[in-house]
Order: structure tokens, then C-alpha cells, then sequence
């Protein structure tokens, strides 16, 4: 288990990470999300032990991280920017990363290089960018590492590769409890694989929970009503946001369907339809309550 | 054996249990049939395996299929009061029809010949479904 309590992280007067507490559990996907300049990779980077975090600690399965070689053998981290040694191979990157991991395993590695149709000798800085993040989470997988955390991994991979990379992840989360933490844009992926998603606004967690959960706990409702009605006239009803166009009122609140349902429908509603919340539809509701609105940005 | 729906809204393990439900109901996954592991089904669908996991608990717990320790999991015996709650279903998905039928005065005849003619026609594409 990874656990950050109350992490404060400065870069010179900007306050990139504000009390930031996330507990990720084992055997489970964790997806990140955020808006730009969140704090996504800041924190990745703190979780993995580049970054000291002048507040609060990190700590995986209960060793903090920082300057910690035997508890940073338990996770890879596939960076945004990857770095490969100049001039080398998959080969080269194979016998270092086995120096550094005790349970690489070689065999795999082959293998899935073979698989992915990647030459092991060709100098990887020939490869296209989709290329060499295959090869990066071909080390991370072969690594047998407890967790892996992908900084916007996904996004550089074709859709066949993707579906093949989440298939191995798949397997590796049965087979040995592999826990990976993925920070994406994509948020249609992330709602197939995570169990859990944590979503940061400027440093700050805004929300943390398992996905089923906000998926039976939020809702879209469209309804229409015969007189106008305002928030204040929805008593019971935890309205996140609401909008409304004409007599049409576009809802999204808290509460499982059968609730909202029999409130909305006591106040005699003309037209009533409710949906789960996407996850995009989520982020975009959450972070406006945050002010994060895309009306602000289109001056 | 399933698909997954990219435009559903609702939670992917949802989707896998009406899916597996179905198949049984309409005797396509017949009682005692082995079911994937989920590893097997999650690689599958490149879905994580703790959906499947998910959606194999609460199918185990409607009684839709059991599970034998080390041996995987099993489609039950449909049980009666799931049968019945799906043909309830779908009867008030009927009823949401008939009202909207009445008031735009089709006669009692023409719905139930319209029906009846439907049947016939979902009959032969159930069985073409079979071949499959």
C-alpha cells in the first residue's frame, strides 16, 4: 500500500502540491487525472522518490521512499519525457534495469520485445516516440515490480497496443498483485481499467474513490417542469451543478438512481431521464465547482 | 462471448453481468457450463480483472452461477425469481409502449398483430443468433 499524508511541495515560491493525502491500495488500478499544471507528475515523481516533499511523508508499505534503494526496487516508473542511455539498445536497457531490479526477468523481456516486433539491437534512439514507450513498459513489466506508475504512458501508444498493454497489466494484477498508477488525460480509458481515481485541482486532491462507488453515487438528469423552478426549489436533492436552458434542466447530483428518481418524480416532472455520469462529465462537474469552467477560458 | 459497449454509461462490471445473464437466460451458457477465469475473460477484454471479480461476486450472490474452490466458476440453474424479475421487466417496458399505442388510437387488434408478427421475426433471429 502507498500512502501520502498531508505532502506540501515547493518549487521556489509555487506551491505545486498542497496537502495532498492519498492512500492507494494494493491489487488495485489507480488512475490520476487532474487539470493542466495540476500536480500530476509532481506528485508521481514524489512518489517515486526523485522529489523530497518538504511536508508530510510517503511511505510504501510503511518505509518512506525518499533515498530508500530496497523500497524504490518495488515500483518503475515510466517518466513522461523517458530517458534511454545514449546510443543504446533494448539489449543495453535490459541488462541495466536487470543490475538495478533483482527480480527482472530476462526471459520475459525477450519475449515481449519479440512479441511487440521491436529489435532488440536496434539504437533505440532510431525509434518513433510510440516505439520507445513500448520499450519502456516492456522494462516496467518485465521488472516484476510491485507498482508501476505511468506518467501519461498511455497516450503515446496506438489503440491495438494500448488494448494489448492493459491485457498484460490485466494478467500481472492476477498473477502477482501488480498496482498500477496511471496518470492520463484519456479519461475514457481510465473508466475501463481503474478502480479507483483520484482527480488534483492546483495541488489539491478534490476527490479519491473507487470509481463503482461515484459511478452508483452520481448522476446525470435531464428533466423538464411546467414553471421554473431554482436550486432551492430541489429540497433533498444534493445538486452538484445545474443548468438550464428554456424549461430543459441538466442536473448532476449526488445520490443513487432510485432516490433521485423518486424525488424528481414526486415534483410531477413533464419529461425525466437520468444517466451515470461519465467520467469526463465527472472531472468537468468537479472541477467546476472549483471554478475551473470552460465558459472562463472562451473570452 | 461478450462485448463490451464503449457507449454505455453504466460500470463495466454491470454490463458483464446482464451480458452473462442473458446468455444463460436464453440457454446459451447452459447450467454447470464453466465460465472464463478472470484472467482469461479480463485479458480478453483488456479490462481489469477486478471488474470481472466484481461482476463474478455479484452474479455468485443473485445465484446466476456458483463457484467451486480452485476449480472456477459455474453457470447455476437459472433461479425462478430471477426469471420471473426479467419477464416483470419486460412486461413494464410493454406497458410503456401500450399506453403512448392507445392514445394515438391503434386498435387492440393491430397492436397485438404487429406483436405477434415481431415475435415470429425475434424468433428466427434468436435462432440465427445460435449459429453464431
Amino acid at each position: 500500500m502507498i500512502l501520502a499524508q498531508n505532502i506540501d511541495k515547493y518549487f521556489g515560491d509555487i506551491k505545486a502540491i498542497d496537502n495532498i493525502s492519498l492512500e492507494i491500495k494494493k491489487s488495485s488500478v489507480f488512475g490520476l487525472v487532474g487539470t493542466n499544471g495540476a500536480g500530476k507528475s509532481t506528485f508521481l515523481r514524489l512518489l517515486a522518490g526523485i522529489l523530497k516533499p518538504d511536508a508530510g511523508k510517503i511511505t510504501i508499505g510503511d518505509a518512506p521512499v525518499f533515498e530508500n534503494i530496497p523500497v524504490k526496487e518495488r515500483f518503475f516508473y515510466i517518466s513522461d519525457d523517458q530517458y534511454f542511455f545514449s546510443n543504446c539498445t533494448p539489449l543495453d536497457m535490459r541488462n541495466y534495469y536487470a543490475r538495478v531490479y533483482p527480480n527482472f526477468d530476462k526471459p520475459r523481456f525477450d519475449a515481449l520485445l519479440k512479441s511487440f516486433d521491436l529489435s532488440p539491437t536496434r539504437k533505440i534512439n532510431t525509434f518513433s516516440k510510440g516505439m520507445k514507450k513500448q520499450v519502456s513498459i516492456i522494462c516496467a513489466i518485465a521488472a516484476q515490480t510491485d507498482y508501476i506508475f505511468c506518467d501519461e504512458t498511455f497516450d503515446g501508444l496506438d489503440p491495438v497496443m494500448r488494448q494489448a498493454v492493459k491485457s498484460l497489466f490485466a494478467a500481472d494484477i492476477i498473477e502477482r498483485g501488480l498496482t498500477p498508477i496511471i496518470a492520463s488525460h484519456n479519461l475514457r480509458e481510465l473508466e475501463d481499467i481503474c478502480d479507483h481515481v483520484g482527480i488534483l485541482h492546483k495541488g489539491g486532491v478534490i476527490l479519491s474513490r473507487d470509481l463503482d462507488d461515484i459511478k452508483d453515487n452520481i448522476h446525470k438528469l435531464q428533466c423538464i417542469f411546467q414553471k421554473p423552478l431554482q436550486k432551492e426549489d430541489f429540497p433533498g436533492l444534493d445538486i452538484i451543478t445545474l443548468h438550464q436552458r428554456g424549461s430543459l434542466y441538466t442536473i448532476i447530483a449526488r445520490g443513487n438512481s432510485d432516490e433521485i428518481a423518486k424525488i424528481i418524480s414526486g415534483m410531477d416532472p413533464l419529461f425525466l431521464e437520468l444517466l451515470p455520469l461519465s467520467l469526463e462529465e465527472l472531472f468537468i462537474s468537479e472541477t467546476e465547482v472549483f471554478g475551473y469552467d470552460v465558459k472562463k477560458l472562451l473570452v | 462471448m461478450i462485448n463490451i459497449d464503449y457507449t454505455d454509461r453504466r460500470p463495466l462490471y454491470q454490463q458483464i453481468m446482464e451480458k452473462i445473464e442473458n446468455l444463460s437466460v436464453r440457454g446459451i451458457l447452459q447450467p454447470d457450463e464453466q465460465l472464463p477465469s478472470v484472467r482469461t475473460m479480463a485479458m480478453d477484454l483488456s479490462i481489469n480483472p477486478n471488474t470481472v471479480q466484481r461482476a463474478y461476486m455479484e452474479l455468485e450472490k443473485n445465484g446466476v452461477i456458483y463457484s467451486l474452490p480452485g476449480r472456477g466458476s459455474f453457470i447455476a440453474r437459472m433461479p425462478q425469481e430471477l426469471l420471473n424479475s426479467k419477464r416483470e421487466e419486460l412486461f413494464g417496458q410493454i406497458e410503456k409502449i401500450a399506453i403512448p399505442a392507445v392514445l394515438l388510437g391503434i386498435s387492440k387488434e393491430d397492436f397485438t398483430d404487429r406483436c405477434a408478427l415481431l415475435y415470429d421475426k425475434a424468433i428466427d433471429l434468436a435462432k440465427e443468433g445460435h449459429k453464431e
